[in-house]
């Protein structure tokens, strides 16, 4: 019987080591917090969609004595009162801070909307279709450029959204219903912000409507997320019905003022035909002799967003004024030099070097590099108690500074069309995917020294750990051997001088 | 038959996962061929019993499973996967054997490819297994066995799994608890059958977030356990210098996702694998305790896995440290 016995043992150690495992988490797992600061003053800052809060109007509030008020508080106590344990995980879920769980939500539809489309049997390439987004290949395909975009018309629009209701908050004052009555039962506080219009409420509207443009396959989803997240307002015993709806009301309004300026925005021309985008590497030919192409197999016809450079910028009044200047002429010393650095890190990587490469690919199939800095924006928001204006605010320059960072960067992409690695070194092999677009400047370069330097600024006392961060992105890219190292060195200047604009307007906004 | 457990690692480690079928192959195949020195009383080694085993396998595939759909993708064009292994197995007594192996593996796509990806290289996964006999009844005319086996799996070295297809294996642990179940005539022709689950823990990717159904803040990737079960047929030929056998391998996830569109795989996938495989293994009468044997794996039906076809070829030795008479 000894074996037997052996292995009952063997067979209880395994099930307790399986009994170990615990589920991953799926998003922050912060809960809801009491904010550093209220920010009375927040319906005065600067806006960028509107010309200021009045130009979205709803109704004054009724006061808190009007019968009207008095019906609606009730009902409020009464959905407190009669929350589900779902409504109440769902109040835990989406805390005082909702912003955070909208851009986590975009965050995780640009993953999964991050997929390249990939050749038909024949091996042609169709690709995503706005007008048919079911495909053959879905729309969108949320690539870094297209990934930013969503993130800073989301974050601009709650931004707007959140200062036209701190304007109503702080003009009207109507106290939240839990400061009313004793009967609400809470999971956080008030805090003594006016409660009309919910900025809950601003954000959802806006996030649903804003996401729902960008990733239309997804309404049902989003709608759901939105009554989930309008539902807990409703149960958080802070805000009565007319709250709620003038909070709706704000967010539909600015959202409906992002999406007008995306639609005319450039985006649409960016992904040229064919004609164009030769026209395009044929300049480049003209003025520099050489040329990036792409070596996948099939041959992709057309490289990604040609045009994406002549998109719009938040920021930078002329993208030209932040262009680069040219890289290494084929032959030279300096691209010499380049390729037998490159050769020697392929050669004997490390481990330490692999590690950077994977920690900062955001490749295919992620949330991309603006995304994984709107991730380090959360985790430095939750730490630091930033109330739900000052998230906003953070996300809004964050992105904004990216996007502009992302149309410079494809600019000069474009511009110098500069060929990759591995057209140049015969026989070369990479850790990372080489992407469809040209090497100069570094993508993850300028998201992420643009990224950095919006965060620095709102967050100083991790200025050198978030600079340090970016650099560690750009040469992840060399590590890669998807990169030279100029891509990567003139890619952060690029990104730090793209993100000066920003942060002149942000320093001037009201917020200091 | 240790072959096998290469064999089967190559095909579903392309895409999926290699060590834990290392293991079950351990404990299902190679114990046999150990053993086969006496083919018609044992089935297990006998105490002080050793036997060592060094193989060779080359596998690769031009096809995968995505999700249900086989395609191609030039990106990696045709995958290759070859490793080396060295396995050892033991006699406790009659009773228990044990095993441990450690495969090296090397991958890369053939050129030209779209990709210019780099392959890996290096040690895989250790594995160890005990199995133990639970049921024995023989007469001269013919035998009846059940067995008992549980092997463990861990990385042996800091491998990244999150590298698919090129990854060495999935870079997670191991267990799988394992029963196997075989009948046969004293001379010749015999059937076994075997049925496990394979408990798979996390593996570390070098990243904090993955898309898996869903958004994971995790450097950790929850990869699927999974039933594993095969039925082999076998015989043995000329005097018992050769063993033939025929055999299929099953594999089911019970929980992942799917690879997506034109995506690289990753460890959470669900993976599921039909494959067989012909093995013959020849005991040469000139030199005692030795054998050649030669396997050919092919998988035949897949979801998120590697269309594979691989070969093996290998040494085994088996001698005691016993002498004859003390056993």
């Amino acid at each position: 019987m000894k074996k037997i016995h052996l292995l009952n043992i063997l067979f209880t150690a395994s099930l307790l080591i399986i009994s170990c495992q615990e589920d991953l988490p799926s998003f922050n797992g912060f809960e809801s917090y009491t904010y550093s600061k209220e920010d009375k003053n927040g319906g005065e800052w600067k806006t960028t969609l509107i010309a200021s809060p009045n130009e979205i109007a709803i109704p004054v509030p009724g006061e808190v004595t009007s019968s009207t008020y008095q019906a609606e508080l009730e009902a409020a106590i009464k959905a407190n009162a009669e929350a589900t344990e779902e409504q109440k995980e769902a109040v835990k879920y989406w805390t005082n801070n909702p912003g955070v769980r909208w851009n986590e939500i975009a965050l995780e539809l640009i993953a999964k909307y991050n997929l390249i489309p990939g050749p038909t049997s024949e091996d042609v390439y169709i690709l995503p279709d706005p007008a048919n987004p079911d495909g053959p290949s879905k729309f969108p395909f949320a690539h870094p450029p297209y990934a930013v975009r969503a993130l800073a018309y989301l974050s601009t629009a709650q931004f707007d959204g959140l200062i036209t209701a701190w304007h109503y908050k702080y003009l009207y004052n109507r106290p939240a219903a839990s400061t009313l009555t004793q009967q609400m039962k809470t999971l956080y506080d008030a805090q003594n912000i006016p409660a009309y219009p919910s900025e809950g409420a601003v954000i959802a509207a806006s996030a649903l409507d804003v996401l729902k443009v960008m990733f239309p396959l997804e309404a049902d989803f989003l709608t759901e997320k939105y009554n989930d997240a309008i539902e807990a307002l409703n149960v958080s015993g802070h805000y009565v019905n007319s709250d709620i709806q003038a909070g709706v009301t704000i967010g539909k309004a600015i959202a409906a003022k992002a999406l007008a300026r995306a639609s005319t925005d450039g985006m649409k021309s960016a992904q040229t035909p064919k004609p164009i985008s030769d026209s395009i590497k044929q300049a480049a030919i003209d003025r520099f002799g050489w040329y990036w192409e792409n070596l996948e197999l099939p041959t992709r016809p057309v490289g990604l967003t040609p045009l994406y450079g002549k998109v719009k910028m938040w920021n930078v009044p002329n993208v030209i004024d932040v262009r680069p200047g040219p890289p290494p002429s084929i032959g030279t010393k300096e691209l010499d030099d380049d390729i037998k650095k490159l050769e020697d890190i392929a050669n004997s990587m490390t481990r330490e070097r692999r590690a950077i490469a994977n920690f900062w690919q955001d490749g295919l199939g992620t949330y991309t590099p603006p995304g994984h800095w709107n991730k380090i924006a959360t985790d430095l928001i939750v730490a630091n108690r930033l109330n739900p204006l000052r998230t906003a605010r953070t996300f809004a320059y964050l992105n904004m500074a990216m996007m502009d960072g992302g149309i410079a960067c494809w600019d000069a992409k474009y511009y110098y069309h500069y060929p990759r690695p591995i057209q140049l070194i015969p026989g070369f092999r990479t850790i990372a995917g080489t992407p469809n677009f040209p090497s100069y400047t570094s993508g993850h370069s300028v998201f992420s020294a643009a990224g950095a330097e919006i965060l620095a600024y709102v967050f100083p006392e991790k200025a050198t750990t978030l600079r340090e961060w970016a650099l560690e992105a750009a040469v992840s890219r060399v590590y890669g051997g998807i990169h030279w190292s100029f891509d990567a060195t003139v890619g952060t200047s690029q990104g730090i001088n793209v993100a000066n604009y920003t942060l002149t307007k942000a320093k001037s906004d009201g917020a200091e | 038959m240790f072959i096998f457990k290469i064999f089967i690692q190559n095909q579903r480690a392309f895409l999926r996962s290699s060590s834990a079928f290392l293991l079950i192959t351990l404990l299902i195949f190679f114990i046999k061929p150990v053993q086969s020195q006496t083919p018609s009383d044992a089935i297990m080694m006998k105490k002080m019993e050793f036997c060592g085993l060094l193989s060779y396998t080359n596998g690769q595939f031009n096809r995968y499973w995505e999700g249900d759909l086989l395609r191609k993708n030039k990106t990696i064009q045709t995958v290759h996967r070859q490793g080396v292994m060295p396995m050892v197995a033991f006699g406790v007594n009659k009773w228990l054997n044990v095993y441990a192996g450690l495969p090296y593996i090397w991958t890369y796509s053939s050129v030209p490819n779209g990709g210019y990806f780099a392959g890996a290289s290096g040690f895989q996964d250790f594995s160890l297994a005990v199995k133990a006999w639970i049921l024995e009844k023989s007469n001269d005319k013919g035998r009846i066995n059940l067995l008992s086996s549980l092997s463990l799996s861990t990385p042996a070295t800091k491998y990244l799994g999150d590298y698919l297809p090129y990854s060495l294996g999935l870079g997670d642990q191991q267990i799988l608890p394992r029963l196997i179940a075989e009948g046969g005539l004293a001379k010749g022709p015999y059937v076994r059958a075997s049925w496990g689950y394979q408990f798979r823990g996390y593996s570390k990717a070098e990243r904090d977030y993955h898309y898996n159904n869903g958004s994971v803040y995790s450097y950790y990737m929850d990869v699927p356990g999974a039933w594993v079960y095969d039925l082999t047929l076998g015989t043995w030929l000329f005097q018992n210098q050769l063993k033939f056998e025929a055999a299929y391998m099953g594999t089911k996830s019970t929980s992942g996702d799917d690879i997506r569109p034109y995506n690289a795989p990753q460890p959470t996938n669900r993976t599921e694998i039909d494959q067989y495989s012909l093995l013959v293994h020849f005991y040469p009468k000139q030199v005692k305790g030795a054998g050649i044997v030669v396997q050919y794996n092919d998988v035949i039906r897949g979801r998120n896995a590697a269309n594979m076809t691989s070969m093996s070829v290998g040494l085994t030795y088996q001698f005691s440290i016993l002498k004859q008479g003390n056993q």
